[in-house]
């Protein structure tokens, strides 16, 4: 019997470890909750319009610099949220801005500290301006023969990101401390997957717009809604 | 513990030692005796904070320095942090093209130590040590050199902002600003002299390699095809223009017999030498211009039996005509003589005349043409009706040339009349519209002279043979007539 029960304990137990080896994604994710975050705005949207005066095959007749997009429901595109609090390691991940039709897309990157692949797939001249103040900035020309870059953000930090050719391209990367991130898509809802149970305060940033937090609980397996209202 | 913080201390040592001990020629200077030097000579427009800030700092463009961000546009490094060598040389030698002057004036050590004093303002942006910059092997100047600088110049786009011809007239010009948020224009690739940073081939490769820190200008070290692609586009940029602009002193105007062309672009006029006349900005009276946009105006003339030709020609980044709506006016300029030339020393005020005596303006404006008018003052000026002079203007690639046409002989006492082998005195004025330049807002030159040079006849080959052969017989007829005597 003795027996028996030591060998089912050592199963058990190799068992156990052979999951936590190959336990997928961040320290803590197993039976993790799922956040499902709603921002909204209660505003008017705010986009710019600008004659554009060269490279009109590829960047357009009109520029819009799209500063605050409002969806269905009042949902409010391209917030950052996030879960500061939440403890777990950052994966390695290679984000990508792509500079197309002289708009950066995404408009908004959220990555974890490493590598920023940017590409050029506009056939004319950019460069890439940061604005940081945690990791170097840089301001680097990209030609039309040079179609990728890498750059590395290893500090958390939100980075403004221009072109001084075009001067209405604007672009944001976030460098979160942590995996649990999202950006809200067009209808103001962003998912954070596997986040551990346990009361956290959740962020929500925006380029104009600014932060507001809220409390959540997330519970194992479970999805906790939570709707984010940004003011001005 | 106190282990790592003996570390920390070590490393901090240890970064010390190596910052003061890297450049070369490098003095550790003093940063608080420079306290005085820097509060009486640079806190002016610098501020006394270092903040870019100072009393002046409203008037100038580009605005000073802001030493907090230890963001400097001029360095010969790799990363962000100049040398102490770097912040010296400009200190000694300014920045040209901008309000910084040289100061040679102070010691040597006065400015060791304000180069101390200023590293000071942004002392946590110091803690990283200058990396060097390696430029790539060095190419030396040719044609083949030049026509692969002009292929990168293309491919890499700088036409962008330093226009075509590289005079700054780019399409992004007007959108490009400092990381400050101030509007910056792009260098004018003909005036090396104007170069921020310097015009050896050495500190234009670097500009290229490392960009300009804290402007729109990026690193283009990665960003070419070939990294000798630095050396091909340095050589290219000092082909576009002169070492220097050469200033004349006297506009000497060339007598021709043949029809003078009315085309500014016409052969004619390439052949002839330039005068080259530096242009300041109008500060005397309200409203000032205390950074005008054009600085200097080439000028050509000639004249024949009947008529007087000038030929100018100047940059302006943007060609524009009169819409006050928009804050735009037309672009002009305009040569200012006596009515009457005076035979003393005598001459109107400069600035266009006063109520005694006023000055005759042959001023030619985009969208409107020649005028002839007599001021009287800057807001004084009346059109001479029944003018007779005629002109014509180009513009392309941030440059117009502009021939204007007048008679010679004057029909009236309102305008003078040009005579040759006479010292005439004539001023320049000038207005770049699309920066708001109109009215009293201009640049201009003081007094200058011209002189028509006499015709060339062919009496000057003719004569000199004569007389020496006069001289000859003569010296002949003495010798014969001594010898006989003997």
């Amino acid at each position: 019997m003795r027996k028996v029960i030591g060998t089912l304990l050592a199963i058990a137990l190799v068992t156990g470890v052979a999951l936590v080896a190959h336990r997928p994604g961040p320290a803590g994710a197993q039976g993790g909750g799922t956040i499902e975050a709603t921002v909204t705005y209660a505003g008017a949207p705010v986009v710019e319009k600008l004659k554009v005066n060269k490279d009109t095959e590829k960047c357009g007749t009109e520029a819009s610099i799209e500063k605050v997009v409002i969806g269905a429901n009042k949902g409010l595109a391209n917030a950052v949220v996030s879960v500061p609090g939440a403890k777990g390691t950052p994966k390695a991940m290679k984000a990508t801005v792509d500079q197309h039709g002289c708009k950066f897309v995404p408009h908004v990157t959220a990555m974890t500290p490493g590598e920023l692949e940017l590409k050029n797939s506009d056939d004319i001249l950019h460069n890439i301006h940061t604005y940081s103040t945690a990791n170097p900035s840089i301001n680097k020309a990209q030609p039309k023969f040079k179609k990728v870059m890498t750059e590395k953000f290893e500090k958390p930090e939100i980075i403004k990101l221009t072109c001084d050719v075009h001067s209405w391209m604007l672009g944001w990367v976030a460098v979160m401390p942590n995996p649990f991130f999202g950006v809200t898509d067009a209808s103001g809802n962003a998912k954070i997957e596997n986040v551990p149970p346990g009361k956290y305060t959740v962020e929500a940033w925006h380029e104009t717009l600014g932060k507001q937090t809220k409390e959540v609980e997330v519970k194992a397996g479970q999805a906790t809604k939570v709707a984010i209202e940004m003011k001005k | 513990m106190i282990s790592v913080r003996l570390g920390g201390v070590g490393v901090l040592v240890a970064l010390w030692f190596f910052a003061g001990a890297e450049p070369a020629l490098a003095q550790a200077g003093d940063a608080a005796a420079a306290k005085t030097v820097y509060e009486r000579k640079c806190a002016g427009c610098h501020g006394e904070k270092g903040d870019g800030k100072g009393p002046a700092a409203e008037l100038l463009a580009p605005k000073p320095r802001d030493f907090t961000a230890g963001l400097y546009k001029i360095r010969s490094t790799a990363n962000k942090v100049p040398t102490d060598q770097d912040l010296l040389r400009i200190i000694t030698d300014g920045m040209p093209g901008t309000s910084m002057p040289p100061w040679r004036v102070l010691g040597e050590k006065d400015r060791w130590n304000v180069v101390a004093y200023v590293k000071t303002f942004a002392a946590d942006k110091f803690k990283e040590a200058p990396k060097k910059l390696e430029l790539p092997k060095e190419v030396a100047s040719s044609a083949e050199s030049i026509k692969r600088g002009k292929e990168m110049f293309e491919a890499i786009e700088c036409h962008k902002c330093h226009g075509t011809e590289g005079r700054g007239d780019g399409p992004s010009r007007a959108e490009l600003k400092d990381e400050w948020g101030h509007p910056i224009a792009p260098a004018n690739l003909t005036r090396r002299w104007t170069f921020r940073g310097g015009a050896t081939r050495t500190e234009i490769a670097t500009r290229l390699a490392a960009g300009v820190l804290g402007t729109p200008m990026p690193t283009f070290i990665d960003s070419v095809e070939k990294p000798e692609d630095i050396w091909h586009l340095t050589n290219f940029i000092l082909s576009l223009g002169p070492e220097s602009p050469h200033y004349a002193t006297l506009v000497a105007i060339t007598a021709v017999s043949d029809p003078i062309p009315d085309d500014p672009n016409a052969d004619f006029w390439k052949k002839l030498t330039p005068n080259n006349i530096p242009l300041m900005g109008q500060v005397i009276v309200d409203p000032r211009n205390f950074n005008p946009s054009i600085d200097l105006v080439s000028v050509r003339a000639v004249y024949n039996d009947k008529e007087i030709a000038f030929h100018l020609t100047w940059d302006d980044p943007t060609q524009s005509t009169d819409d006050p709506g928009k804050k735009l006016y037309g672009d002009a300029i305009s040569l200012q003589f006596p009515p009457q030339p005076s035979p003393g020393p005598e001459r109107p005020y400069f600035l266009m005349g006063d109520a005694s005596d006023a000055v005759y303006l042959l001023r030619w404006e985009n969208g409107k043409g020649v005028t002839e008018s007599t001021a009287n003052g800057p807001t004084k000026i009346a059109t001479i009706q029944g003018g007779e002079a005629t002109g014509k203007a180009v513009y392309a690639n941030g440059q117009y040339r502009l021939v204007m046409k007048r008679a010679l002989a004057s029909k009236d006492a309102t305008r003078p009349t040009f005579t040759p082998a006479v010292f005439m005195p004539v001023a320049f004025q000038a207005w770049d519209g699309g920066a708001g330049e109109t009215g009293a807002r201009m640049s201009l030159t003081s007094w200058y002279y011209l002189r028509l040079e006499e015709p060339q006849s062919s009496r000057r080959f003719i004569i000199p043979p004569v007389v020496a052969i006069l001289t000859l017989a003569v010296m002949l007829l003495v010798v014969r007539v001594a010898n006989r005597r003997a």
